[in-house]
This record gives C-alpha cells, structure tokens and sequence, in this order.
C-alpha cells in the first residue's frame, strides 16, 4: 500500500514524460517513439495496430499515401508555370492607329528619267531581242542607235541570257554570243520541268567577282519575272547611289497625293501626316503618327468618324518596268511600329470606294518562364535598326542586314543602315549582287540562325480590317465629283482628272469595342502551397510541422544516435583495450542497453525521465564511491522493475 | 425559480474547463489541440520550445497571411475563358441589304429641284471665280432662302490676319472674323452656321476641299427638306423589294423578295432583311460552303442616284444577329456592281459572365438611356444605346431630333423652316467631346458578344460571254419585257455561307467560386499547421474559456476587495485559493488534500534531498487532478 503512489506517480511522469527523439536508445526506438507521436495519421496505426497482417497492412496503406503525395505534388509543381488565357472586352474610347499611306508607284517617273533612261533602254532592248516586242518603230530605232554610243560595261556585267538548257549554252543579249555556262544554276520559279522548249527560258547570270569560275545562273520560267527581277536588281544600284534628300524630292510630296481628308467629321490636311520615306515605296505619308506628341482617338464607331482620303494615284507617270499595277498601299498599325508595307500593306484600287473597318485587339504573352517571347527586345542579340519598338519582323530584316554587312561588306538597300556601313552599290562593291543573292537564299533556307535568334514580342496590337469596295465615283455624281476635285487640286495641275487616278479610302472602328486577349499564370505561389496542403491533408493529415518532424526525427535523431553508438563503440573498445588484463570481457547484452547505462551519452539538454532516474546509479565506475543517500527516487526503481517493462533493465541491480 | 437552477448548473458545466489559470488553459491546449505546431512547444526542452514556439509563430502568421491573399484573389472575380472552334448547325445570320442611295432620283426630284439648281449655280460660281461671265443663261432666280439660311462661302487666306470670306453669290467681299480656323490654303471652302438669333453666334465649318463642302452642305440641306415628308411616303420613294431583289437563292430553296422585311433605314433609304427572325424561326444552316448559304442577285440602278448625296455606288449589306437593328454605317461593307461578291462568315462570339465578373449588360434593362430602337422589336446593342443617347441629348438641346435617328415620343425632326439654329445646334452637339463621353461612360456593352467575321473575295460578274442573256432573263423576269433594262453598272451578285470552321466561342466561367476558396484556405491551413475548421472551432472554446476565467478572476477580486474591507485581519485568500474552494466540492483546504501524500511516503532521511528534476514532477501531480482517474 506504501508503494501505490509511488507507482501512480511513476506512471504519470511516463506519461507526462516520454521518451524523446533523441534520448532514445536504439533506432528502432526512436521510430517507435516517432510513430506514436507524430501528427501525420497513419504512422500510429502501424505501432498500434496488432496482428502481423494488419501491421503489414497498415504499412502498405501508409507508404502508398506517401507515394500518392510524393506524385501529385510533382504534378502540382510541373504545372505551376502554366498560363491561362483570359480575354475581356472594353467599350471605350479607342486611340487611332497610325495609317500610313503610300503610292505604289515609288517615284515620279517623269522625273526619273536622268536616272533611269540607261536601264530603260536596255530593258526595251531586251525586250525586243527576245520578245519581238517595240513600243513604236520610231522610238526603237532611236534608242537602238543611242545603245551603240553609250554602251555602259555596267550592264553587261550582268547581263540578261537565254538559256538553252540541254546544250547548257547561252545567247548573250549583247554580243548574241554563245558561251558554255559554269557554275551551279538556280530556279527562282522551280518550273523547270514544265518548259521542255529550251529557248522559253530567260535569266541572267551572277559570278564571284574576286574568283570568275564561280557563277550561279537565275532562270525564270517566265520572261515578265525574270525582267522584273532583273530590272529590279540594276534599279537598287542606281538607287543607292542617290542621297536621301533628292530620293525624297523625286518622289510624290503630300500636295501630290492627298487630294482631301477629313477626320472624325472634321476637315484635316497634309499637316496631320507625317512623311516617312520607304526605300522601295518613295514618300509614304503617316496620318495620326504622333510626332506631335498628340493621339487622336474615336469616340464613335462608324465611316463618317473615321478618315476618308481621296488620293491622287498619278496613273501616267508610273514606271513601266518596276510596278505593274496601280494604286495605293496602305497600312494600318500603331504608332510605335515600323509600318512593314512591303510585307503587309494593303491594297487600295483606283475608281473605287475602299472602306476598311477596323477592329481592335490587344494582345499579351507571359514573358521567360512560362513562353519564349520578349518584352521590348532587349534581351535579343539583333541591334535594333529601325527606330522602332521592337518586333519580329524588326528582328529578321535587322539580323539579315548585319548579316549582310559582315559578309558582303556594304547594306542591302531596302533596309536602314547599320552604324558606319553603307549601302551596295555597283561601283563601289561589284560583288555584292551575287553575295546578295547567296546570303538571300540562305537566309530563306534558315541557314543564318535569324529565325532562332528572333522571337516573338510579347504584347502587340491587331487592327482586323475587313475590306470592301463599292464604285466611285458612281456614274451620275462622277461628272460634278471629277470637276470639284479638279479644281481642289488647284493651279498646278491643269489637265482634268481622271477618274482612274483617283481611289477613295475610308478607314474606322467598326465598333469601339475593344479586345484584351491576356495570358495569367494559371497559378500562383499561394495556390500552389495550397494544392500542396490540400495533398498533404487529404492523404495522411500532414503539414510542413510535419515534414519538420520527420527531417528532425528521421536525419537529426537518427545521426545523433548512430553517431553516439559508434561513439561508445569507440570508448568500449578503447577501455577495453585498456583494461585487457584485468577487466572482464564486455557483456555482450551491452551494446543494446549503453544508451540506458551510460552516462557520458545523457544530452546536455535539461534531465528528463531516463536521464533523470539514471543519474545517480554509477554501478559500473570502478572507483570506489560513497554509498548513494536514501533517496526516495531510488526507491522508485523497485517500483518499476515489476510494472515498466520500457524501464525493466534497470531491474539489475 | 427552475431557471436560476438551470442556469447556476449550466454555469457550473461551463467553469469545468480545461483548467482554472491561464496558464493551465494554455497548457491543456496546446496538448490537446488537433494543429500540429502547438503540442510541440509543451513537449519539447526548452531550447526547442522556444524554436516551436516561433515557428508556430511564423506557420500562424504565414496563414492568416495567405488566407488575405486567397480572399482577395477570390474577391477579385477572375474569370477563366475556354474557346471552341469548329462547325456546328448554326442560325444563318441575318442579312441586310440596301442600296447606297437612299432613294431614286427621278421620284425625290420634285423635292430637290431648287437644291440641285442652287447646287449647280454654286459649283459653276466656284469653279470660274470669275464673276460676270455665268450670268448669261440664269433663266429662272434661284431660290435664295435655303441658301441664306447656310451660305457656303470661299475663305481667302492669302493673308492670314485678315481672311477675306467670299459669299459665292454675292460679289461683296467682307472682311472675316476669327472665326475662322487658319489654313495656309489658299482657297478653303467652309459652309459657315449661324445660329438664328444673330449674326454673331457663327462659326464657320471649314473643308479643305471644296468636295468635301459641297457634299456636306448638301447633306444638310437635303436631311432639312426630306424630314418634312412623311414616312410612308419616303418609303414610297425608295427602292422596292421587287425591283431590287431579283434572284435569290438559300441552300437549294429558292426564295424571293417576299421572304425579306422592309425596314426604312434613314442613311440608305429602303433596306430589306433576310433571316430576321422577328416573325418565322430562324433559318438554320448545316452545311458549309456556298453551295448552301445565300445568293443573291441585286440591282442597284445606278442610273437613278441622287448625283450630290451619294458618291459612292454599290450595296450595302451587313450581317447581324436575328432580331438586332443593322447599323450599316458602323458594320456594313460595299458590294460592287458588276461583281460576285463571296462572302465566308465565322461566328465569332464572346459569352460572358455578367456582373460582378464584368460590367456588361444582359439586356440593356439596367443601361440608363432610354433605347429608341426599340420601337423596331429589335435586342440592346451599344450602337443602338450610343445613338439613342445622341438623340435624347439633341432633343434636349436642340429642342427637335436628328433625322438620321429614331425620334422619341412627342417629338419632330429637324428642319429649317420649324428650326432655323437646328445645324449649328447638331453640328456644335457632334463635335462636343463631353457629350460622347457621357453616352461612352452611361452606355454598356453587351454580355454576350457576337461578331462575323468575313472572308470577301470578287470576281467579275457576268463574264462577258454570258452577259448577253443574263441581263435579257433578268429584265424579262422583272419588267416582263424583252428590253434589256439591265446593265453592269447596276447588277449585283452575292453569295453569303459559312465557312469550314463556323464557330470560335470564347465562353467565360468563374476562375474562383466559393468552393475554390474553401479548398484553398483548408490548404493553406493545412499545409503550414495541419489544421482545419475544427482547430479554429477549439480555438474558439478556448477563448470562451479564458473569457471565463477573466471573469472568475474578476469576480473573485472583486469579492477580495469586499472581503478585504470586511475582515480585515484575516489573509485575504489567494486567488487559486478561491478557485480550490470553488472546484472541490468538499471545500478541502490545499493543505489538506496534500497532506495525506506526504504521509504515504516512507519517512524523509535526515540529509535534505539533492535539487533533481525528477523531484520537481511532484507539483505536476497537483496541476493536473484530471490525472487521479486511474
């Protein structure tokens, strides 16, 4: 009856008291201690659990729930840098886009003439030699007479052939010599195959001017691509070697092309547009480029609140060989942008209304991790030629340029000049059609690297047009409309106009209705942990406490145990060593119980249950001691050798 | 009196707490408790508990946090969009199709017979400035009063302080104000408007073009003198179904003028609508391609045009949902006479969630202007709210309505005889910006958003080969005549159908519901300390606990005070003293109830115990009495 409290008390600090992590003797005791304790469900069941099979059952049903973790959360994460795609419509007031319009026809050909009557004549030649074709006997044989006087050995560099392609021969145009043709020849229509008749095909030949045995022939299917090409190719020389200012007053200047304009119901003139010269369309002219610093904006849908320009398309001073059709080009894009017309512009027709509604979409990409785009474009190793907001096409026409300049030596002219380069010309680089040409072909090939370096831009803007054309003007108002516009055009133009030479175009907002296609990351940081713990819970009840408890219990108290053992193997083995002769061999019970009986092992943490009871048993020092004092609490280890069988090796003593 | 006894024992349940200090409460919970932080501070050494206790911290606050920003982000109202393309059986849209000139001339001609005079008298002025040489062959005088109401005028700009303004009919040269807006034309054309009351409210239009002025002027004139005539009478003038619509075709059904409705439009005169769907279910397409959508042929007359309305010829068609209103100025495209128009449509609609995922409206209900088009049984768009807005504005203002809109009850066009300032009061109202601002700002657009988008191809149509007997079947068919009454100038061919793909929808649901936040805050909570609604629901408990055990403690100072002032001599009892006496029943004495324990242990040795820890377990024993269970 005397010992019940004592035994009360004992089985309350057991309780109170268990055994911690890393206080425990042996591992495998730690994990039993860890089970009991540790908040995620499932552990406890395995030590509680009785039966083998349940046991084993329960251990299967833990280990499959943390394997279910372990996969869904690896989901969770690799699809934490996905975007989802939102897309919202605004009614607003809506900014303008820049509308740059240009005439087809890049310069007059009136006053081209001084420039380009060499090239002319020799096309026309061409022509006749063979086509058979004359504009009028008279002319012909005048410029037959001229070619003889001033015959440029620039042309005949590069020479228009007749190929005849079995006997691979060509009939020169000038000298009408047949000479054997070297080098590779390339297609630039592949129809080759189609023209069985020899004499059909027409082209002309490029040689490497340091090393003449390397030639590449371009043959053409069709005589009207292979003298526009040509045509082209001799033009770009003479252009690159006229300065900008005498480019800009050879071509159209606004009073020529802006017949009237009106704007949001109101009248405007060429003061609201400003002149952009385009190497391969002249002057073209940018309504609303905001070069004033000044954006207009609608705020009404409709054609009357939009722009409505008649332009004056000069269809009699066009250039017979360079452009074979009539009218205008336009384009329509924000002001920030390099308008690409070559690329994208539209066509306008001449006697006609073209009405193009607009409609408005704004897009937006996720920039590194979630896509491959570029926010201003920074990040890309192209120098940025135009003076432009970055884009795609900027990139490729930027990245082929200096790609050209490194390897030809000179800039090719359709494109804006690197620092310090200049652009081709016949004189000054002979070699550069035929590097031109090469390059070109390599660049379309994808062989220079230019479509992996350029990417796309993350954010842009789409004006959709949808196009449509009516008559104009109609047949009863053209008599008044023609004589009004006549008159408009004023003093300097004394011919009638033509209804030809006229095209009216009215661009505007269809609606204001404004579309925002955005990309968000699908998940953020907070969802994600939020998917993790919904995981985590769902399964085994666990938490990052948890995960805590198992790096503590499972790396920190495991090592410190381990560690300890091998420490008192180490000490064993050393005293051992020591007392060889008279010691007694160690037990070999011991190694499992060291951790109970060893007091060097006790934590310098505060003495808790085990430590505490064990502290003053030092049976095993050699040294004679004084006997211990008697102290209830050693009693108390009677007490627990018959009812604690987690305390039963005590009982030795 | 059973009340009391209820009470008292609900209160005494109550006070059986988890303990009687706050510490004890603290203690109990943290080991009691299903959130996995907390039990690791009690049971760990005190190093440890104190990492515990900040990491618990740390978990708790990392919560509270998360959870604002998932509240937020619910609050916030994201949508998420799905988008679908394909073909499906789709309703034909409705197509409308009018001729660009309003109406013919040879039946308007009466009515404008002094404008078209004054008209050509005026471009003969302008073009040969030269006064004097004109005034040959004036037969009949020109009708002056509708030109002093609106004078077109020249403005001489040569010199820019003092422009000299040029009456065209008048030989008179007056200095100008300012008015005028400085241009370094030479010769400007501007039609100025005076307000009736005087000469001094004008302002002057100016045109760059003398195009441009005429036409305008001549809108405005002709609006002036066509809103006089009555509405069956201007339909009159029109183009008729009949002679419009010669051959048309849907799928393999033929059709003909009868299956379209007439709708008066004021820009363009007559307009006929197939597929409306107001009275007979809407057509339905399931096939693409245009061998089954719609063709028509039309004629347009481009013989009968009004010369000065109307520069341009063609028709002018629109696609539109079934029962909308078409807005042909916004969203109309041109046919071209002489052509075979395709035209490849795709649905592209927009659904959208309605408030408070975004500010749209369903149907126009909730808009505040009152939708005029309604009188035509026709859906809320915001062309028809931004207009009906413009025109409410007018009335108001201008005392009269726009012709070009619809007109409210109780209410007249405009016209210069009933409202000489009428121009100048439109023209100042449709350039006002804070006037758009407000119909923008008070105009909503609609959830579900439904656009064509069209592919438009040409060709010339008749070939040349087969002009001859399709204009002779298409004369004959409508004239029952053999004359060909047809030519290239006026004849259209139209071919509407769906495209391959025919639908992309962008459909919008809600990103986060209220299940979406739950899972999420329960993830959170989960994630960080393992908890759930029932850890906040015991950490209510024990609030309400502590709350009990302040008012304990205040009750049992309260009593000390009193007991204080009555029996002074006595200690005063402390305060766990008082709770003892309140919890054991038997009104045992601390000392008492320990006594006994002592007695139980073997007599003390004469050395005083060494300071162990194991002998400070002992009080644990009395903190917690729930232990003696056993």
């Amino acid at each position: 009856a005397a010992t019940a409290p004592g035994k009360k008390i004992t089985a309350r600090l057991k309780r109170t008291l268990p055994v911690r992590g890393p206080q425990a003797p042996t591992l495998s005791e730690l994990m039993r201690w860890y089970c009991l304790n540790t908040n995620t469900h499932g552990c406890r069941r395995i030590v509680v659990s009785r039966g083998r099979l349940r046991r084993l059952l329960w251990i299967l049903l833990t280990l499959s729930a943390v394997g279910l973790i372990l996969w869904q959360c690896a989901e969770l994460l690799m699809n934490y840098y996905s975007a989802s795609v939102s897309v919202t419509v605004q009614f607003q007031k809506l900014p303008f886009p820049a509308v740059t319009i240009c005439n087809i026809n890049p310069y007059k050909y009136s006053a081209m003439k001084e420039y380009l009557s060499e090239l002319d004549k020799e096309t026309k030649k061409a022509l006749e030699t063979f086509y058979g074709f004359s504009e009028g006997k008279s002319k012909v044989r005048r410029s037959v007479d001229e070619w003889n006087s001033t015959g440029s050995d620039f042309f005949q560099q590069i020479p228009l052939l007749k190929v005849e392609d079995f006997s691979r021969t060509a009939t020169d145009l000038h000298s009408g010599q047949k000479r054997k043709i070297e080098g590779s020849v390339f297609h630039k229509d592949s129809s080759i195959v189609n023209s069985g008749d020899s004499n059909d095909i027409i082209g002309f030949q490029l040689c490497d001017a340091n090393n003449s045995s390397e030639c590449a022939l371009y043959t053409f299917s069709s005589g009207v691509n292979a003298i526009q090409e040509w045509y082209k190719l001799h033009y770009m020389n003479i252009m690159a070697q006229i300065p900008l200012e005498t480019k800009e007053k050879l071509s159209y200047s606004a009073d020529d092309l802006l017949l009237t304009c009106f704007f949001d119901g109101l009248s405007c003139d060429k003061r609201h547009f400003t002149r952009f010269h385009h190497p391969l369309h002249g002057n073209c002219y940018t309504f609303n480029s905001g070069e004033n610093g000044t954006i207009l904006s609608t705020s009404t849908g409709g054609s009357e609140y939009g722009l409505q320009v008649v332009l004056y398309i000069d269809e009699a001073d066009y250039n017979p060989f360079l452009v074979t059709s009539t009218g205008a080009k336009i384009i329509v894009h924000d002001q920030n942008e390099y308008p690409f017309i070559e690329d994208i512009g539209t066509e306008i027709e001449t006697a006609a209304a073209t009405s193009i509604g607009m409609h408005f979409t704004r897009s937006r990409k996720l920039s590194k991790p979630y896509s491959d785009c570029t926010e201003t474009g920074a990040d890309i190793p192209v120098e940025n030629l135009y003076n432009k907001s970055y884009s795609l096409q900027i990139c490729l026409h930027s990245c082929f340029q200096k790609a050209m300049v490194d390897s030809c030596g000179c800039a090719q002219y359709a494109q804006p000049l690197p620092a310090g380069a200049e652009y081709c010309n016949y004189k000054k680089n002979p070699n550069w059609m035929y590097c031109y040409y090469r390059l070109h072909e390599k660049f379309v090939k994808e062989q220079l690297g230019c479509q992996q370096i350029c990417k796309d831009a993350c954010s842009f803007k789409e004006w959709a047009l949808t196009t449509s054309i009516a008559q104009w003007p109609s047949t009863v108002s053209e008599d008044w409309m023609l004589r009004v516009l006549s008159w408009d055009k004023g003093q300097k133009l004394n011919k009638k106009l033509n209804k030809t030479d006229l095209a009216n175009l009215m661009v505007f907002y269809k609606d204001l209705n404004e579309r925002f296609i955005s990309e968000n990351p699908a998940n953020t940081l907070v969802i994600l942990l939020s998917n993790f713990g919904g995981q985590l819970g769902l399964w085994m009840s666990c938490s990052v406490v948890c995960v805590i408890e198992i790096v503590e219990v499972f790396f920190i108290d495991s090592l410190s145990i381990v560690m300890r053992r091998q420490w008192q193997k180490a000490k064993k083995w050393w005293n051992g060593r020591k007392r060889a002769g008279p010691g007694k061999p160690p037990q070999a019970g011991d190694v499992e119980r060291q951790g109970h009986d060893n007091p060097v092992c006790i934590d310098e943490d505060l003495p808790t249950f085990n430590t505490a009871l064990r502290l003053p048993l030092p049976q095993d020092s050699p040294l004679p001691r004084t006997p211990p004092p008697n102290y209830s609490t050693l009693r108390l280890e009677t007490a627990f050798t018959e009812q604690l069988p987690d305390t039963l090796e005590l009982g030795r003593h | 009196m059973n009340l009391k006894k209820y009470l008292v024992r609900a209160l005494h349940r109550l006070q059986k707490g988890p303990g009687y200090t706050y510490k004890e409460l603290l203690v109990w919970y943290c080991d009691n408790t299903n959130t996995h932080g907390p039990k690791r501070i009690i049971k760990e050494g005190p190093k440890k508990k104190l990492i515990w206790f900040f990491l618990t911290l740390l978990f708790a606050s990392l919560v509270f946090w998360q959870w604002g920003i998932l509240i937020n982000t619910y609050l916030s109202y994201n949508v998420t969009s799905s988008l679908s393309i394909g073909f499906k059986t789709m309703k034909f849209p409705a197509v409308t199709v009018c001729n660009a000139n309003p109406f013919k001339y040879s039946e308007v001609k009466h009515l404008l017979k002094e404008l078209d005079r004054l008209i050509e008298a005026a471009l003969e002025r302008i073009l040969q400035p030269t006064p004097g040489n004109v005034s040959e062959n004036v037969s009949p005088p020109l009708n002056l009063q509708l030109w002093n109401q609106i004078p077109l005028v020249l403005i001489d700009e040569h010199n820019k302080d003092n422009p000299v303004i040029l009456d065209i009919f008048e030989t008179n040269q007056t200095a100008g104000g300012n008015e005028t807006a400085g241009d370094d034309q030479n010769s400007t054309c501007p039609c100025p408007q005076c307000s009736h009351q005087g000469s001094n409210n004008c302002t002057y239009r100016n045109f760059t073009s003398a195009a441009q002025a005429v036409t305008e002027w001549y809108i405005l004139q002709s609006t002036s003198i066509l809103s006089k005539v009555p509405l069956h009478e201007r339909i009159r003038m029109g183009y008729q179904a009949e002679d419009m619509i010669l051959a048309c075709l849907y799928g393999a059904e033929p059709c003909n003028y009868k299956n379209f409705t007439q709708i008066y439009h004021p820009d363009h005169g007559n307009c006929y609508i197939f597929n409306w769907g107001m009275d007979e279910e809407a057509l339905n397409s399931s096939n693409p391609g245009a061998e089954f959508g719609l063709k028509l042929i039309l004629d347009i007359s481009q013989q009968d045009y009004i010369p000065y309305l109307s520069s341009a010829a063609g028709a002018r068609l629109m696609l539109h949902q079934q029962k909308s209103f078409p807005f042909l100025k916004d969203q109309g495209i041109y046919a071209m006479a002489g052509t075979e128009t395709s035209i490849g449509v795709l649905v592209d609609e927009l659904e959208r969630m309605g408030y408070p995922y975004s500010d749209c409206t369903m149907n126009g209900s909730d808009v505040p202007v009152k939708n005029l088009y309604s009188q035509y049984n026709t859906s809320y768009s915001i062309q028809a709210c931004l207009r009906s807005c413009f025109q409410n504005h007018m009335v108001e203002i201008c005392g009269c309505g726009h012709y070009m809109f619809p007109l409210p009850k109780g209410v007249n066009y405009c016209n210069n005889e009933d409202n000489p300032g009428w121009a100048y009061c439109y023209s100042s109202l449709r350039s006002s910006i804070t006037q758009r601002q407000i119909c923008i700002d008070s105009c909503k657009e609609t959830c579900n958003d439904t656009q064509y988008k069209m592919t438009i191809s040409m060709a010339d149509w008749p070939s040349e080969a087969s002009e001859d007997w399709i204009f002779h079947i298409l004369s004959y068919e409508r004239d029952m005549s053999t004359n060909v009454t047809l030519d290239r100038n006026g004849i259209i061919k139209l071919n509407i159908y769906f495209q391959e793909y025919n639908y992309r929808t962008i459909s919008e649901s809600a990103a986060t519901t209220i299940v979406w936040l739950l899972s999420s805050l329960g993830g959170q909570f989960g994630f960080w300390m393992g908890g759930s609604v029932l850890c906040l629901i015991e950490f209510g408990e024990i609030i309400i606990d502590s709350l009990w055990i302040t008012i304990i403690n205040v009750i049992s100072w309260c009593k000390g005070l009193k007991q204080k002032r009555a029996r002074y001599p006595d200690a005063p009892p402390t305060v766990s003293e008082l709770v003892e006496a309140h919890t054991n029943l038997g009104f045992q004495h601390e000392a008492m109830g320990a006594l006994p324990r002592d007695e139980a242990l073997p007599p003390e040795p004469g050395t005083p115990p060494p300071n162990y820890d194991s002998l400070r377990v002992q009080p644990l024993d009395v903190l917690s009495p729930d232990s003696d269970v056993e």
